[in-house]
């Protein structure tokens, strides 16, 4: 197997490292802080982070650097930094190691991106199942204010920037970087109209930040090492520096893994996560969490960077692979998945709402032996329907499973639906119910 | 009344937000604590506090599901089902602690200890099957494990098994029980 | 109204190019080309929410379809609405729109005037491939008068954005997540709020319905008439739907009337005091000392023999008249003039003097106008609002509304001094919009103007133009504030020099100032002072002559406007014309072809003492009811039992009525044609909606035939030809097409103001009100109008009972706890005067220190009343009493 040099992951990995404030500064830790607080100009960090090419760990993959450019200049007023650590897209689990093992880390990445874009408060949005990391959270920020990295005048540079520790409450719609907002400011997490966009009308229409604790996370390690540096790593130009991907499903290891973008899914499966549990073959796999299309072992020597997976007609997305072996019911997978997004669609939109209700309805009709042909053309039908008319990208997520499933293993559903014909099992049902 | 028991609390959580409503969700937590679940009469109390309608309240309170707005037994077992962890076997949980506790998703015990329900995904995916006990989370769940969580549960209320600082898979020289 | 010219953009929709005012929205640019996009969220009053998709367009160079109800116009933009990728997502749309639909139709309210029904018609097929189980919610009930069916929800939330965006209210609660949201009030229980009735009026689909005519219609069987409502003196517009001769619903669409669709629950809900059983529906003359039913001849020849007898025997003078300023245009000057040339005499008065004419007075004589230079579009631009004793919520719901909209939408700033404290509770409360407010006891609140002027002049913030053109009157307001300490009016008050200074300045950085003011002030000694000192204070700031500004005193009837303009007061000729106006009694007299009476006329107050002294021997009386409004101090009873002859035309038999020698049953707002003068001055038609109830008749239409009878015809085809008359009075009187320019400063009169007439009263207008001694047991009671009433006509309305049916005393949690009454529990209120028992309902808005009672249900309570009258004004005051609180055991 090969191995990589950890970035993220290296001082959780050290024998007894338990992420307290000490341990993390005889790491190295909070030197990118001092070297940059008041030293270098923000608008030079905002450079740095643009030319290593970071992009956002939290699904979109924006280019860090640019998002912060979009802020006005001008504004006078309160600025904001919102950590997305709602980590909710199933499939995916490590932000919940990057908090709870090296949380200073974390701080430390938001600190720099803070002054970046001149917030002087910042908040994390941790999911609301994560009582202990919220509870590592506040006492990692306890430490790094007693110790003078965080509040007024920070290392007595002037600079000055709180951090404080929000938690969501069961939402999964929370993720998206606008509903995270209304959630934060007290209301039902539903997503935004964009434009306007947070970076001028964020949190309380204030000009905002949305940033993953991954991205985050990587801060440090790009204002100590370089852009050069970074952008370096992994498959440059367009996916930079390392990922940590979370491997789920029937693999021998599942587990979280940081190696740079640009290795294939074969080797991430089969090196880093140890292959498959069992003798059974790969059958399918999911490359970015539940909102990617699934891919198939054809797919196994995709690159697992933004623009090949993309082209394989999926999504790095969170960076959430999950494996499933030989004997999967593949549409049992996909009803899976679509009853997760039917109970996470926020309601907003008409197609996502409705569209899911309907969606989850049929498939369990399928799943239950009550399905029938025509049931197939509606689900593309709908799903084509949603996609693409709402306003957020759930829409789109959420019609993911079954467009993908349906492609790759259509006859699944068929040999479903033809042995629910055969055993007769169909109440008569009008075909078309009148209005 | 949460503001005569809860004074300071309180006033450190609105001092992390410029804007009153963002410590709803913070409050409602407060009140779920204080009596295991969001009561109407917390609901009004926390209007008052953050100068909202109680209807702005509901409408909030509502929309999150780890908010209870119905009184749910000691120990809240709440089992993931989403894919991943289905893939592990998370409906045998279910199943387990249906035959173990009588009880189906939605239920409360008679003695009112446990209440099981179904939840999605909880980021714990590399190590399903799992669910989260009130605050704390327990994976990679067998049959022996459900059992001593739920003895231990009944006795001491907490269980040692539920896990510490997240990592997975763990460093090589440092092994101990997920 | 706003000066700012928006810039335009130019656009092409379905290849047709348009300009319009940048940030206009796609699919308003599309109506204005005639092109209608199907949309359930958007609502032209409403921040764009986007949620229901409907909407979607192609918008060239984007690569997904665009929401065009949330998409703003860019110059160069090209908006295609009729392709067929566009058809196919709003059939789409609408099929998931329909999925969860229950076709219901033939049982819905709304069948027929329904979006979803029209946008079905239009973009599907007859068949639906849903064949799943649709969403059911478990019906709750959720309020008297509004109706829930969830299962017909389509979640486009207009209702909620509505309760919350335009109200301020915030209700409704959408509650749960994805297809199970519901909307809801507060868990399971019933509905409290405003009840506007927005919720009904803007619910595209049949989810929220109004119970007053549930299942009692369907809407193509509904006659409908445009008319206003008679409840407030902002004029709203409403749409009234009859069937037959029954009233059946109230609304009124956006874009329409002054307050452009919105309504209070007494204009959505009030309605059926028309109809009310009680309805008087036949002439009654006393015999032998009862009311007996009489034919009209009887009753009207009754009438005029009487008052023939009566003056020929005591001379006009000994007559006097009453109106109620819910009278209508036509009849408030056919009154007067029956007054005036039938009878022949000036002793007129009607219920614009209980506190409107304090306002109009204090605009005559600074400014030369008897009514508002601004409008309500005013409000809507202005930059900075103060509101002095308004009470608006409740008093004048829409008024209110503008101001909520140039906060909220328009981040005007505002100044509030009212008798109120901010607190969230189910009814909306101005003071939580304020950037300053200033609680106030009605006897502070001239003092808290008095402090925002010294802070004005205190703080170098007097326009120098002034100060360079008249330095004498602004050195005699430097002076006369310099007698009051910074110290006593912080005693006063209770507030800081420090808030009135920041006040001050926050008004002159503004550049467009309105001021409201409202029955707080000019229903309580001083009005009229405080007035025309917050006109100085517009004069000092130099904005009283600037566009967008101006002070607007707010009428408390929905006519008090006109019944100043008709000249239906002792002190006012139609025109309004001073008595004395020689040129204007010539104008009228040709006119009349008849000389105007010229002895003084005299006031309500004054003709009831002349009554009790025996000198007044007659009275008409049209729609008031002095004995059932005035509290014993006034002596009504005593005053009108000694009266010859007593005519009374009433819609319901009241306490003075039931004292008349004849009671002529007169017709509602709904069963007459005419015009109503709102607060901004305004004139708008009333029209007919339903036939008169029994045998009533217009109140003009009897004096008219009384006048016949009396030998001096007064005769009328029809409220037209009454109104063509009064447009030879007052040229342009009741042009009824767009907003009329409202007059301007009278720059002579202003000018005689500054130079001379401000400084005859400047002394006392400038020194510390005295607070009544307060002692420690010892509460200010208000008697307040409340929103879901309006005088004592709408406790005749079913549907606003079932909001508010009796009185109750509304106190402070404070005060409150020094009783140790809790809410719902009966507390007595005594003072010398007497004592009443009612349930008490605590309420954090109520001032410590003051408790409220509505005056909508006074009855016994109006005993505690303290009962003064303005030496000069003759205005009385009667709506405040001291009292001590008691727990009932
Ligand atoms: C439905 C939905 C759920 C999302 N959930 C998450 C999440 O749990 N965590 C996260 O970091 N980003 C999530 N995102 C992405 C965020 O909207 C946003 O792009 C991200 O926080 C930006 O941070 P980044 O640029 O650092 O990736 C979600 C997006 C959508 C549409
Ligand atoms: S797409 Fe779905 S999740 Fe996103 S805003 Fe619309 S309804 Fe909510
Ligand atoms: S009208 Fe545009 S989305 Fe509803």
């Amino acid at each position: 197997m090969k191995t990589y040099e950890p970035i993220l992951l290296k001082n959780m990995i050290q024998p007894g490292y338990a992420g307290s404030l000490p341990e993390y500064e005889r790491a190295g830790g909070y030197q990118a802080l001092r070297k940059v607080l008041g030293k270098v100009t923000p608008a030079e960090v905002t450079a740095v982070v643009m030319k290593s090419g970071l992009r956002g760990r939290g699904g979109a993959g924006f280019p860090t650097g640019v998002k912060w450019g979009f802020l006005p200049k001008d504004y006078q007023g309160p600025r904001y930094l919102c950590c997305n650590a709602d980590e909710s897209e199933p499939g995916t689990f490590k932000d919940r190691q990057l908090i709870e093992r090296d949380p200073h880390q974390l701080l430390e990445g938001m600190l720099l991106a803070c002054y970046a874009i001149g917030a002087a408060s910042s908040y994390i949005y941790i999911r609301g199942e994560f009582v202990l990391g919220a509870k590592i959270l506040e006492a990692a920020i306890k430490e790094a204010r007693a110790a003078g990295y965080v509040g007024k005048n920070i290392l007595g540079t002037g600079v000055s920037i709180d951090i404080w520790v929000h938690r969501g409450a069961g939402a999964y719609i929370c993720g998206e970087e606008t509903a995270l907002l209304e959630s934060l400011e007290g209301k039902r997490g539903l997503p935004r109209v964009k434009p306007p966009f947070p970076a001028t009308h964020g949190l309380y229409n204030k000009p905002t930040v949305v940033n993953n604790v991954e991205t985050l996370a990587n801060l440090p390690h790009i204002m100590n090492r370089g852009a050069e540096w970074f952008a370096s790593i992994g498959s440059p130009p367009k996916s930079t520096g390392t990922r940590v991907f979370c491997v789920s499903g029937h693999v021998a290891r599942p587990g979280n893994y940081e190696v740079p973008m640009g290795i294939t899914f074969r080797e991430l499966i089969y090196e880093q996560a140890g292959g498959m549990r069992s003798d059974k073959k790969l059958k399918a796999f999911i490359p970015g969490g539940a909102s990617a299309p699934f891919l198939t072992p054809d797919h196994l020597d995709v690159k697992l960077d933004f623009e090949s997976v993309a082209l394989a007609g999926s999504m790095l997305g969170s960076g959430g692979v999950t494996v499933m072996e030989e004997g999967t019911d593949m549409v049992w997978a996909a009803l899976r998945l679509m009853e997760f997004f039917y109970h996470e669609s926020c309601g907003k939109c008409s197609p996502c709402r409705e569209g899911s209700s309907w969606l989850v309805q049929i498939m369990r009709r399928i799943v239950n032996k009550r399905g029938r042909m025509e049931d197939l053309e509606t689900l593309t039908d709908l799903c084509k329907n949603i996609a693409g008319r709402t306003v957020c990208a759930f829409g789109d997520a959420e019609v993911s499973p079954i467009l993908s499933t349906l492609k790759h293993w259509r006859h699944e559903y068929v040999t479903m639906i033809h042995a629910a014909e055969a055993a007769n099992l169909i109440r008569p049902e009008p075909a078309g119910a009148k209005h | 009344m949460l503001k005569e028991k809860y004074q300071a609390e309180i006033d450190e959580i609105l001092s992390r937000y410029p804007v009153k409503r963002s410590a709803l969700l913070p409050l409602l937590y407060l009140a779920q604590r204080e009596e295991g679940y969001v009561t109407e009469a917390a609901m009004q109390e926390i209007a008052g506090i953050l100068k909202l309608t109680p209807p702005q309240v509901y409408e909030t309170a509502t929309f999150y599901t780890m908010l209870n707005l119905k009184p749910v037994g000691r120990f809240h077992l709440q089992v993931c089902k989403s894919l991943m962890c289905a893939l592990v076997g998370s409906d045998t949980v279910i199943g387990w602690i249906g035959t173990k506790l009588g009880i189906k998703p939605g239920e409360t015990t008679q003695d009112k200890l446990f209440t099981l329900s179904i939840v999605e995904c909880l980021a714990a995916c590399g190590t399903g099957p799992m669910m989260q006990v009130n605050d704390d989370y327990y994976e990679r769940l067998t049959e022996e494990k459900l059992d001593r969580i739920l003895a231990d549960l009944r006795q001491t209320g907490t269980c040692s098994l539920k896990t510490g600082p997240f990592m997975w898979p763990e460093p090589a020289a440092a092994k101990s029980g997920a | 109204m706003p000066d700012q010219k928006p810039e335009t953009v130019r656009l092409t929709i379905d290849g047709t190019t348009v300009a319009v005012p940048k940030g206009t929205l796609v699919i308003e640019a599309a109506r204005r080309v005639g092109v209608m996009i199907p949309h359930f969220c958007y609502h032209p009053k409403l921040k764009p929410d986007a949620n229901c998709r409907m909407c979607l367009v192609e918008v060239e160079k984007m690569p997904k379809l665009q929401t065009a109800c949330s998409t703003p116009v860019a110059e160069g933009m090209a908006v295609r609405t009729a392709t067929t990728t566009v058809d196919d997502a709003h059939k789409s749309v609408l099929e998931f729109i329909l999925a969860n639909h229950p076709l219901d139709c033939p049982v819905c309210d709304q069948g027929g005037k329904c979006d979803l029904q029209d946008f079905s018609h239009q973009y599907t097929p007859t068949t639906s491939r849903f064949t799943e189980t649709k969403r059911i919610f478990q019906k709750e009930y959720f309020s008297p008068l509004i109706e829930t069916q969830m299962n017909r929800c389509v979640q486009c939330l207009r209702c909620v954005r509505y309760c919350d965006e335009i109200m301020d209210v915030k209700a409704l609660a959408p509650v749960g997540r994805g297809t199970m949201t519901e909307i809801k009030h507060f868990g399971p229980h019933e509905l409290d709020c405003e009840f506007c009735g927005g919720c009904i009026q803007i619910c595209p689909v049949g989810a929220i319905t109004s119970r007053l005519s549930m299942y009692e219609y369907r809407p193509w069987m509904l006659k409908r008439a445009d008319t206003i409502c008679t409840f407030c003196g902002d004029g709203c517009r409403i749409t009234v739907q009859t069937k037959g001769n029954e009233l059946i619903e109230v609304n009124s669409s956006h874009g329409a009337g002054r307050n452009n669709g919105d309504l209070c629950a007494r204009g959505f809900f009030g309605f059926h005091a028309s109809t009310h059983a009680d309805r008087l529906t036949h002439p009654l003359i006393r015999r032998d000392g009862v009311l007996v039913q009489a034919t009209w001849e009887d009753a009207l020849e009754y009438v005029a023999e009487q008052a023939l007898r009566v003056k020929l025997a005591n001379g006009p003078d000994a007559f006097g008249g009453l109106i109620s300023s819910r009278c209508t245009n036509e009849d408030l000057y056919v009154f007067q003039k029956f007054m005036r040339q039938v009878i022949g005499t000036n002793r007129i008065d009607s219920s614009a003097r209980y506190g409107h004419l304090s306002g109009v007075g204090a605009l005559q004589r600074v400014q030369g106008t008897h009514r508002w230079t601004i409008a309500f579009e005013d409000i809507v631009a202005a930059n900075a609002l103060l509101l002095v004793g308004t009470n608006i919520t409740e008093t004048s719901p829409i008024t209110g509304l503008k101001v909520k909209e140039a906060v909220k939408k328009r981040q005007a700033s505002l100044v509030t001094i009212e008798s109120l404290e901010p607190a969230v509770d189910t009814l909306s409360n101005i003071a939580n919009l304020a950037t300053q407010h200033f609680s106030a006891h009605p006897a502070q609140i001239g003092n808290n103007v008095l402090g925002l002027i010294k802070a004005v002049i205190d703080g170098n913030l007097v326009d120098a133009g002034l100060a360079e053109q008249s330095p004498a009157f602004v050195q005699r307001l430097s002076a006369a504030t310099q007698q009051i300490s910074w110290d006593t009016l912080e005693t006063a008050t209770g507030h800081t020099r420090a808030q009135w200074a920041e006040t001050a300045k926050l008004l002159a950085a503004a550049k467009r100032v309105v001021i409201l003011v409202g029955n707080g002030v000019l229903r309580h000694p001083g009005g009229e002072g405080t007035t025309t000192n917050l006109l100085d204070l517009l004069i000092l700031l130099g904005k009283l002559n600037q566009p967008g500004c101006g002070l607007g005193p707010l009428a408390e009837e929905n006519n008090d406007q006109g019944a100043v303009e008709m000249g239906a007061v002792p002190e006012f000729l139609p025109g309004p014309a001073p008595l004395n106006d020689q040129a204007a009694r010539d104008r009228l007299a040709s006119l009349w072809r008849e000389e105007l009476p010229r002895t003084p006329g005299i006031s309500l107050t004054e003709m009831l003492a002349a009554a009790n002294s025996g000198s007044l021997k007659a009275m008409f009386v049209v729609g008031e009811n002095p004995i059932g409004t005035l509290p014993t101090g006034a002596k009504a009873k005593e005053a009108l039992g000694k009266l010859e002859l007593l005519v009374c035309q009433e819609l319901f038999l009241t306490e003075t009525a039931a004292m008349a020698h004849v009671v002529l049953p007169a017709c509602s707002y709904m069963e007459k044609d005419g015009t109503f003068t709102n607060s901004e001055g305004h004139v708008q038609a009333v029209r007919q909606t339903i036939n008169p109830i029994g045998d009533s008749r217009p109140d003009w239409e009897m004096l008219s035939a009384i006048s016949v009878l009396m030998g001096s015809p007064l005769e009328y085809g029809d409220a037209r030809e009454i109104l063509k008359e009064i447009r030879s009075v007052i040229p342009g009187y009741g042009l009824l097409g767009p907003t009329p320019t409202s007059p301007k400063v009278d720059q002579p009169i202003l000018s005689r103001y500054l130079a001379e007439d401000a400084s005859t009263d400047m002394a006392s207008r400038y020194a510390l009100r005295q607070a009544p001694k307060s002692s420690e047991t010892s509460l200010t009671l208000l008697f307040t109008q409340t929103l879901f009433h309006s005088g004592k006509l709408s406790t005749h309305s079913k549907g606003l009972l079932q909001l508010q049916q009796e009185g109750f005393l509304s106190l402070n949690p404070v005060d409150a706890a020094k009783v140790g009454v809790a809410d719902g529990e009966k507390v007595t209120v005594s003072n010398a005067r007497g004592s009443i028992t009612t349930i008490a309902k605590i309420r954090e808005r109520v001032p410590a220190g003051l408790v409220w009672f509505p005056e909508h249900f006074d009855g016994e309570a109006k005993q505690l009343a303290e009962w003064t009258i303005d030496p000069r004004t003759q205005i009385p005051y009667f709506k405040l009493a001291h009292v001590s609180l008691a727990k009932v055991s």
